[in-house]
Formats: C-alpha cells, sequence, structure tokens
C-alpha cells in the first residue's frame, strides 16, 4: 500500500514534460508503481495535449502566416511508413550486494554505472540534468542507517524495494516522500531497501560525530 | 518534520478532472472535432491518405511551432520538432491505438517526448533518447515475433502436404524469405497469384494442424 504520493501539481509539471530529468524520472516511476497517479496522470495529460493543441490557437495563428510549412509537409510525405516499432521496452536490472532488483522503465538508460559503497550503504550515481541536483540509486543492508543529516534543499526519495523508518514513519515501496531542508532525520532499514533519491544540493550531516563523516555523505547521496 | 508534499494544494487541473472527464469537445475555434481528427488519421494509417495527413498538418504543425517556441526558444529547434513530431505522425499512423486515447494526446505525447529530448541533446549534449522511457508512447501492441517464428515452425513440418504450387509459395516466402514481387518475377505469374495462392496454402495448413490437433 503506498502512503505517499507527489501532489498534483508535480504530476501536472510531469505531464508537460517540464520538470529536470531527475525529478520527472521519479514521478515516472511513482507512477508505474501507483495506479492512482498513474490514472491521474493520465487525465491530466489528456487535458494539458488539449490546451496544448487545440486551445492554443492564437500564438498559433500569428506563426502560422508568417511560416510557410508546404516544403516540409511534402518532404515528410516522402517517406515510407515505418514497420516496426523501435524497440521493446526491457526494464533495467540491478544488481548489489546479491539482491537483483527490476527496477521501473524510466531508469532502463540511465543505470549503466557501478556501485560505491561503505558498510551496508551502495551508491550509484545517476546522471543529473542540473548543476547542484544529485541523483542516486541507494541500498540499504537490513539493518543499515543513515547518520542524520539534513539538507540544503528539498530531498526526494522514491522507495523502489524493501521498507525504511525514520523517526516519523515506515515506508514501503512506491512511497514517494518529499522533505525539505528543515527537518533532520534518520532513516533505519530492519529488512534492506532500495531507494531513488534527489537532493538539490549536498547532504550536510548535523551531530556530533557524524560531522567527521561529512565527506562520506558527499558519497552517499 | 514536514512532509512538504500534500495533497491539499488543489490546482486548476485537479479541479478540472471531472469537468474534463465530461465531452470536452465543444470547439470554438475551430471546426474539426476530435471524431474528424480520429478518422483522418486512421485514413492516413490504413490508406496513406495525403489529404487527410495534410489536413492534419496544417491542423497541428501552428501548435506545434508555437509549443516549440515556447521551449525551445529558437525558431530553428522549434522547426525540428515540428518536423519531427509531425514525422512520427505520418510514418507511425498505423501504430496510433484510438481505444487507448485520443488523436491529440498521442501527437502531444510525441511531441512533448521529442521535445524533451531535444532540450537534453542542445544544454547537455545527451543523444540518448529517454524520454520514450519515462513517458510510454501509448501505441498497438506490435505482432509478438517468438509466437509467429514457433507458429511457422509448427506450419512448416507439414508443407510437404501442400499442393505443389501452393508449396513453392509457402516455400519461397517463408524458407527463402523472397518477397512476394521477387518470387512472381522468379516464377513468372502475376503478383496477385502469388498473394492468392500463398493464402491458400497458409489457409490448408492451418487447417492440417488443427487436424493434428485433434
Ligand atoms: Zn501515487
Amino acid at each position: 500500500m503506498i502512503n505517499y504520493h507527489p501532489n498534483d501539481d508535480m504530476l501536472l509539471e510531469h505531464a508537460k514534460g517540464s520538470l529536470s530529468l531527475a525529478m520527472t524520472t521519479a514521478l515516472s516511476a511513482h507512477c508505474e508503481l501507483c495506479s492512482i497517479c498513474q490514472e491521474k496522470l493520465t487525465t491530466m495529460t489528456q487535458q494539458h495535449a488539449h490546451i496544448a493543441l487545440i486551445e492554443e490557437d492564437a500564438a498559433a495563428d500569428e506563426l502560422e502566416t508568417s511560416i510557410d510549412l508546404d516544403d516540409m509537409l511534402n518532404s515528410i510525405m516522402l517517406l515510407t511508413p515505418s514497420s516496426t516499432s523501435e524497440r521493446l521496452s526491457q526494464s533495467a536490472i540491478v544488481t548489489v550486494k546479491g539482491h537483483e532488483y527490476q527496477l521501473p522503465k524510466a531508469f532502463r538508460q540511465q543505470v549503466r554505472e557501478t556501485w560505491n559503497g561503505l558498510g551496508k550503504i551502495s551508491r550509484m550515481r545517476l546522471e543529473t540534468d542540473s548543476g547542484d541536483a544529485r541523483a542516486s540509486l541507494l541500498h540499504i543492508d537490513a539493518g543499515g542507517e543513515i547518520p542524520e543529516h539534513t539538507h540544503q534543499g528539498t530531498e526526494l526519495t522514491l522507495l523502489l524495494a524493501g521498507h525504511f523508518e525514520d523517526e516519523f514513519n515506515r515506508y514501503g515501496p512506491g512511497d514517494f516522500i518529499l522533505l525539505d531542508s528543515d527537518h533532520q532525520h534518520t532513516p533505519k532499514t530492519e529488512d534492506g531497501c532500495l531507494c531513488y533519491t534527489v537532493v538539490d544540493a549536498p547532504l550536510r550531516f548535523t551531530k556530533g560525530i557524524s560531522k567527521l563523516l561529512n565527506p562520506i555523505g558527499e558519497l552517499i547521496y | 518534520m514536514q512532509n512538504i508534499q500534500s495533497q491539499r494544494s488543489q490546482s486548476r487541473y485537479a479541479k478540472g478532472y471531472v469537468l474534463y472527464n465530461k465531452p470536452y469537445m465543444e470547439e470554438k475555434n475551430s471546426d474539426i472535432t476530435t471524431e474528424q481528427l480520429k478518422e483522418k488519421l486512421i485514413s492516413v494509417a490504413n490508406s496513406r491518405s495525403r489529404s487527410d495527413y495534410a489536413m492534419l498538418f496544417s491542423y497541428f504543425a501552428p501548435k506545434i511551432l508555437a509549443f516549440g517556441h515556447q521551449r525551445l526558444s529558437t525558431q530553428g529547434l522549434a522547426m525540428d520538432l515540428v518536423q519531427e513530431t509531425m514525422t512520427a505522425v505520418w510514418t507511425k499512423a498505423h501504430l496510433f491505438d484510438a481505444d487507448k486515447g485520443a488523436v491529440t494526446t498521442w501527437i502531444f505525447t510525441i511531441m512533448r517526448n521529442r521535445c524533451f529530448d531535444m532540450l537534453r541533446k542542445v544544454q547537455h549534449n545527451r543523444e540518448d533518447t529517454v524520454s520514450d522511457d519515462i513517458w510510454p508512447i501509448f501505441e498497438t501492441a506490435e505482432h509478438v515475433e517468438p509466437e509467429d517464428h514457433m507458429l511457422t515452425n509448427k506450419l512448416m513440418k507439414h508443407v510437404d502436404e501442400l499442393p505443389p504450387l501452393q508449396q513453392q509459395i509457402v516455400r519461397g516466402i517463408y524458407l527463402q524469405e523472397l518477397s512476394q514481387q521477387e518470387l512472381a518475377s522468379k516464377l513468372n505469374v502475376p503478383l496477385g497469384t502469388v498473394k492468392s495462392r500463398l493464402r491458400l496454402g497458409l489457409v490448408k495448413l492451418r487447417s492440417i494442424l488443427e487436424k493434428h490437433h485433434d
């Protein structure tokens, strides 16, 4: 049962295609796991398609008068229909610490690096489109925890497999957890978990001895 | 702790759900309906109708151009977006599945996805096309190859039981992998004859196969 969902504004920006790669990947993956949000997304996409392609007349009319598209039309009609769809969607599979995970389709072309890790924590850095943001797959072995930390900006965690708990809640697969910079938390996992995390600035650990671990903070997220 | 995602902020889109699920085609600005768009696209898919495609093109191209201007800033890139999107509409019309969504949704999806990949290419020099993984395009599932091969293999066990003329055509197509046109020239018979012998041969093979299953 998924308890934490992206809000409607985020879903809409995802439908429009205006989020960064890392965020839109998280939204896509959540929707693949969550039928409620998938349904909302379908409706929003229809609705926004209608706005963009039926209602947007004024701007389009203005452009239409100034540009001649006939050459393009004729060149397109010289092409023959493509006989096959380009590829079959395979899913992305990752293996870490002897566990194999099948990831949502959005990750298919994004997982390519190897895992780095320390103790119970393994991280695979993924690509982001925006400078300061960091995106990772984070695997925590059963019984593992991340030292208490805050973040300078928001921290998004999409739980892909397993469970984790922090001071406030217990989270399960598909949960989409967006936290702002005002809070601190210490996620722990009893049974181990795999998450996709996006932070828009490097994390800083806040507590005592953990301060010494700050370089590890950068390693982990 | 604040979980800052919230369901309480109802966007205008969220409020619009219910309204939107009702038929939304009260065209104010244009006299073409959703149903007509669908008919035209299906006619492009089935008969490569140039006039219907030209209709769709003149309807959608300016809107794609306007969308491209907003997102991509330059005229050249916006034109590329029109070209890529409308090319897909022409070459992939047969993949459009009317049961899965409206024509506008299909074209919007293609446009948004191409635009996302173009932006990545321009801004980050990425050549990949992640967009179709992120937003799958609804299309008809094409026939599944492995099953076809299995069926073909099963059918071919019985090819010897066909009358010689049908056997010749079926072998040519499925074993030598010749095209129907190549076979027609090779055997010096009209293309129509190749087609009808092939059809008869396959029908016969299927009935043989069914008999063997009884
Ligand atoms: Zn959801």
